[in-house]
């Protein structure tokens, strides 16, 4: 079982036992850090390592989030490079009913490659 | 009567006064306009530029002032952003050619996604004009700076 993150506006937290083989984690608040990836990258790992060492997918759930700066676009865009490295499969699910999630999570969509191991998912 | 709004603010530039003004802003213009998305739009603006003044700008001197004004009336918001930076600085010429490059794109989105593209090759990511892409991408927003002595005013004009 993964560690929520506690860090200024944002919490990114488990849903226990989601599924088989699957991590579950909701971002909630905001993210607005002047170097967000300094937290996030560290936590990002310990995520990916546990799924790479329990061959699970990791599910990144942001509809709950109220909004995050440019900053922490890159720290996503690391995480989506490091699971691929680690071939680690990772599923973004976004709330396409909100504007500014919508535009974000489909412009990312431009990582999307044919190995299958990055899904965007809206709702 | 002319429905218009108006907010011009002298800002701390500790790293908490953006998110600070932002949901304020976000709050007040979510009871002049309808239209949830669009204030949000604006907030991004507003916390973006914000954040490229507070890291970019030249601080050296204490009695220099971040000023951000916020004007709206129905079908048109500009966001202006006031900071002191030197126009032969490194930062001032990076800033002149992300416009110029944003320009240069036939859409945003085009412009954004080569940006995305752009930070994923960088080890660093940092200055890469992400944030800049990103408002004129989400938020229609047409980007322009005009520097005037040591300050530069950066102006997002949006037309929900």
């Amino acid at each position: 079982m993964v560690n929520p993150l506690d860090a200024g506006d944002l919490r990114i937290e488990p849903v226990p036992m989601p599924a088989p083989g699957v991590v579950r984690l909701l971002w909630k608040g905001r993210s607005t850090a002047r170097n967000p990836g300094e937290v996030l990258g560290p936590y990002f790992q310990e995520i990916l390592g546990e799924a790479q060492k329990n061959q699970s997918t990791v599910e990144m759930h942001f509809v709950a989030l109220q909004h995050f700066n440019s900053s922490t676009v890159a720290a996503i865009i690391r995480l989506i490079q490091n699971a691929r490295t680690r071939a680690v499969p990772l599923v973004f699910v976004y709330d396409e009913g909100v504007k500014w999630q919508k535009l974000s999570f489909d412009a990312m969509r431009v990582f999307v490659k044919s190995d299958g191991l990055l899904q965007m998912r809206s709702i | 009567m002319v429905r218009r709004l108006l907010i011009d603010l002298p800002v701390r530039t500790e790293w908490a006064s953006i998110e600070v003004i932002r949901t304020a802003v976000v709050n007040c213009l979510g009871v002049v306009f309808r239209d949830m998305d669009e204030c949000h739009a604006i907030g991004t603006i507003i916390s973006e530029l914000l954040e490229n003044a507070i890291k970019y700008g030249n601080w050296t001197r204490e009695e220099d002032v971040l000023r951000l004004a916020v004007t709206g009336e129905p079908g048109h918001v500009t966001v202006v952003v006031e900071h002191p930076l030197d126009q032969g600085s490194e930062h001032a010429r990076k800033l002149q050619e992300m416009l110029a490059a944003l320009r240069r794109f036939p859409t945003a989105a085009a412009a954004y996604q080569a940006r995305l593209a752009d930070v994923a090759a960088r080890p660093d990511g940092g200055g890469s004009g992400l944030g800049l892409a990103r408002l004129a991408y989400e938020a229609n927003c047409v980007l322009t700076a005009e520097f005037d002595g040591a300050l530069v005013r950066l102006t997002g004009d949006v037309r929900p």
